[in-house]
């Protein structure tokens, strides 16, 4: 009986977070103009959504700026986290991580405006290099949290090991530190990309006129109504992420292996 | 014989196709110790969990003081548990995690307190109450873990391995006190361990357990001169372990020699093994041995030497002695006729029992004819 | 947002002090740049009126407007409710995750949501909520007609609470998953009934869970702009519509600034009321 309650809660939660999602995209058939009543099966819209030029060119811009700022951010995360673990003093580090996450827990609009200042008194002309910049900024931390487990959880006599056969510092980083911390890079650039994806908020202040994201398209187009090229658009960017999760867990799955492998090698 | 406070009637557990209990018989009665022993994954664990309440098993009955209790939840039955890792409540001082029993009866509080203060006084805990968890140490937390239990004035205290976290010194000292404490209490203890040392030093009576099965029981003492098979054997304490032939009743034949033995009942001819324990060999000359050995290696333990030493036919051999001897020389080795033990392959615990019934009395025999 | 803290492990390396540098410079420029400067910077200019002038007339007008105070009372009321929707939802649904067999495919199902872009979350409630939309459509199927939904106070807290749902989950599942088994086993083995060992043992030591969602949904749910906008239709203003309102649209950025000195204020008490307490006892696990 508890049993069959606890079954009923969850899919009533499931069928809560799910419902709205495949409305989105069931109506992206739907031959008429609103998510009132489906009228029949169509590709019209997602017809219209690959012929939309300046839509195809939101698209890209975004994917530019979702690789770029991740590599980015990637690089400069994973050298912060370096830095951070070979702090001696902790202070340094306690205050060196908090100052990390200011960025993770401010509010969006905060980040967004105070961002907008900085910029403005640098005098940067706002658009692509501004949003790039920003986007680079908000995922370094995120970066940075994913790599310090692994960091941390590399034993000191790993690295003593390497040195007393013989290991240089630079042998160290490039043949121990980064294999061993590769799945927590892997994992920081995954979430940077999909940070930068989910973006609003932020590129939302720091954009201009000239330039635009895929998200601050969707909030203009949706402040103007319904308009069921952007359920298709939602249909694309839904096959999207299913993408980027799985290929996410294949690589977490991946570098599980590996290691498992390894071990089994060695022992 | 006491009124049995649990028994354990063919009971079996098994989780998809993997069997974790097989036909587990057994019989606790009041205010004995009792231990079940045996190596991690051997199922003993799973047992006390079945008596505990905290899991259904496959098949069989659960019987406390009679009544069955297989579907009886783990809150409403009368025995109490202390946990491996003392699961000791960390957001509640150490009075509150040994009221918190107590608190759910509802009882009035000035005997929640009494009850407690008795309970930590026990333990030897009495003014830590207001402790966190945190601040206390392994051997403190072990204290509060038994305390929050036997609170509770269960029949039964089942202990899950709870020495295995301390070091040697506190868990010898531990030992003592717990066996002390269940005399004192005068309820019964059923301990589950790996450790033999500490099974032999603390039970009244032990099962020694393998692969799901209870493999045999009894004192200490019946257990460590007479164990049931070369697994046994070699669990509980260190070993001599041989391949023999019987040769008849009281006679039994190993390493090119025939010797007299305590053991009968065998069919003649049969393939057996033979315990030697190493305590019970003695070093001497060669002209007075039974069996020459080459020493191969000593070391010191302090109150004895461990050596190691191997015979004409290529067994190795465990000596304890109190004398040292030389590596490389060639030295005799004596033994009493009851300092050997013969074991059947494949030998059940009642056919063991049932064959010792029958030779016992004639042993008795032949002791009073010399 | 708790980090514990990292063992010294690759410190050990000797390196030379030039090379240490070489590597901290790029994320030390970010920290310089880009968390400490906006910082400052939006306080500074909370100090600076429309004229450029340096004033503390955007206080005083703060803490005199009627206007101002209310907007920021209604902010965190919302977020309260929003926060405390999320809770009662995601505790149980945690809870009963946690028991599946196949609880890390289902945590994965529910963490999915989250990789789809909020506005378009957002835009489909725009369809559902409209006048012949779904929403309505059961509405008038159930015999109640059809009601205003969209641009409500009602339907903004419920697509808020939507959104944030998975960012309760995931901690208290977390929190969950790190509950010894034996502290539940002890609790029966003391007595206590499932309600009771849920009571005064399960939901105490899953309060670090909670704490942590709290923190992940009170604040962003102060700022939420954009729904607001959509689903809202203004008539909720939260501290975050205010702020995007001064920068965006009547360029007051000192007035915004100074709203946004109060969002940074805010966020601080809640993670000071959710931060690590001096819990009684370790986790002797």
């Amino acid at each position: 009986m508890k049993h069959r309650l606890a079954t009923g809660y969850l899919i009533l939660v499931f069928i809560l977070l799910y419902a709205p999602i495949i409305f989105l995209m069931v109506y992206a058939f739907s031959q008429g103009e609103t998510m009132t009543n489906f009228h029949g099966f169509t590709w019209r819209h997602y017809q219209t959504l690959f012929s939309d030029t300046r839509m195809l060119a939101i698209v890209a811009n975004t994917l530019l700026i979702a690789l770029l700022s991740a590599l980015i951010a990637t690089l400069i995360g994973t050298l912060g986290a370096l830095s951070i673990t070979r702090t001696t003093r902790r202070v340094t580090r306690d205050s060196l991580l908090t100052l990390n996450n200011v960025l993770m827990v401010s509010p969006d609009v905060i980040i967004g405006a105070s961002f907008l200042i900085f910029f403005t008194m640098l005098k940067i002309p706002l658009g692509f290099g501004t949003v790039l910049l920003s986007h680079i900024a908000f995922e370094i931390p995120i970066v940075v949290l994913m790599v310090l487990p692994r960091l941390r959880e590399m034993s000191t006599s790993l690295l003593d090991a390497a040195q007393d056969l013989g290991a240089t510092t630079r042998q160290l980083l490039t043949h121990v530190v980064i294999p061993f911390i590769s799945p927590g890079i892997f994992a920081g650039f995954f979430m940077a990309l999909t940070y930068s994806l989910d973006d609003f908020a932020v590129t939302f202040f720091v954009t201009g006129n000239g330039f635009s994201t895929l998200s601050v398209e969707i909030y203009s187009r949706a402040r103007q109504g319904i308009n069921l090229e952007i359920n298709a658009l939602s249909g694309v960017m839904f096959l999207f992420s299913l993408l980027l999760v799985a290929g996410y867990y294949w690589i977490q799955q991946a570098g599980h292996k590996r290691r498992r492998r390894k071990r089994e090698v060695t022992s | 014989m006491t009124e049995p406070i649990i028994t354990l009637r063919q009971v079996t557990k098994r989780y998809d196709s993997h069997t974790i209990l097989n036909n587990i018989n057994l019989t606790l009665e009041s205010g004995k110790f009792y231990t079940l022993l045996g190596p991690s994954g051997c199922g003993k664990t799973t047992i006390l969990r079945a008596i505990a309440g905290f899991m259904q098993v496959s098949a069989g009955e659960i019987l406390f003081a009679g009544q069955r209790i297989n579907d009886v939840p783990a809150n409403k039955r009368n025995v109490n548990t202390v946990f491996q890792d003392y699961a000791l409540f960390p957001h509640m001082t150490v009075a509150e995690n040994v009221a918190f029993g107590l608190t759910l009866k509802k009882l009035a509080k000035s005997v929640i307190a009494e009850r407690v203060a008795k309970a930590l006084k026990l333990v030897q805990l009495a003014d830590y109450g207001d402790r966190a968890i945190s601040e206390l140490s392994g051997g403190q937390r072990q204290r509060i873990a038994i305390a929050r239990a036997i609170v509770m004035a269960p029949k039964v205290l089942l202990l899950d391995e709870p020495l295995s976290a301390l070091d040697a010194k506190l868990r010898r000292q531990m030992q003592v006190e717990l066996r002390a404490l269940q005399q004192r209490l005068g309820i019964t203890f059923l301990f589950v361990t790996h450790d033999q040392e500490e099974a032999l030093a603390m039970s009244d009576e032990i099962f020694v357990m393998n692969q799901g099965e209870i493999l045999q029981s009894g004192s200490p003492v019946d257990i460590y001169d007479e164990p049931i098979n070369h697994f046994v054997a070699d669990f509980i304490g260190e070993s001599n372990i041989l391949p023999a032939k019987m040769i008849a009743d009281f006679q039994v034949a190993f390493g090119g020699h025939q010797f007299e033995c305590a053991d009968a009942g065998i069919p003649d001819n049969e393939p057996v093994e033979v315990v030697i324990r190493p305590e019970d060999l003695t070093l001497t000359t060669p002209d007075r041995a039974k069996l020459t050995v080459t020493i191969d290696n000593q070391l010191f333990r302090g109150d004895y030497y461990e050596i190691t030493a191997t015979d004409t036919h290529d067994n190795h051999w465990l000596i304890h002695s109190v004398n040292p001897a030389e590596d490389g020389t060639t030295v005799g080795l004596t033994f009493r006729p009851q300092d050997l033990h013969v074991m059947r392959f494949g030998e059940k615990e009642a056919e063991f029992d049932a064959r010792l019934e029958t030779y016992d009395d004639l042993e008795d025999d032949t002791v009073d004819q010399t | 947002m708790r980090v514990s803290k990292p063992t010294m492990t690759w410190r050990t390396i000797p390196l030379t002090k030039h090379r240490t540098w070489a590597y901290f410079l790029p994320y030390g420029l970010w920290l310089a740049l880009f968390v400490i400067a906006p910082v400052a910077l939006i306080i500074y200019q909370s100090f600076f009126d429309l004229g450029h002038q340096v004033t503390l007339n955007n206080y005083r007008t703060y803490f005199h407007s009627a206007t101002y105070l209310k907007m920021t009372a209604n902010s965190a009321w919302y977020a309260f409710l929003i926060t405390l929707f999320t809770g009662l939802i995601s505790y149980p649904t945690a809870y009963f995750i946690h028991q599946l067999k196949h609880r890390q495919f289902w945590l994965l199902l529910v963490i999915l949501p989250t990789w789809i872009n909020i506005l378009l979350k957002a835009y489909a409630f725009i369809g559902i909520f409209s006048q012949a939309g779904l929403a309505n459509q059961f509405l008038t199927f159930i015999g109640v007609g059809p009601q205003q939904i969209l641009f409500t106070n009602a339907s903004f807290i419920f697509v808020a609470t939507y959104i944030q749902i998975p960012f309760m989950i995931l901690p208290i599942y977390n929190a969950l998953d790190d509950l010894n088994p034996a502290f539940i086993n002890a609790s029966r083995d003391l007595g206590a009934s499932s309600w009771q060992t849920f009571r005064h043992v399960i939901f105490p030591l899953t309060l670090p869970g909670i704490k942590a969602g709290v923190q992940a949904v009170f604040i962003p749910s102060l700022s939420l702009f954009m729904l607001t906008r959509l689903i809202g239709g203004n008539k909720v203003i939260t501290l975050g519509t205010a702020i995007e309102e001064h920068f965006l649209t009547t360029m007051n950025w000192g007035m915004g600034s100074t709203i946004g000195v109060v969002l940074i204020v805010a966020m601080i008490v809640v993670m000071l009321l959710t931060g690590d307490q001096k819990v009684k006892g370790g986790t002797p696990r």
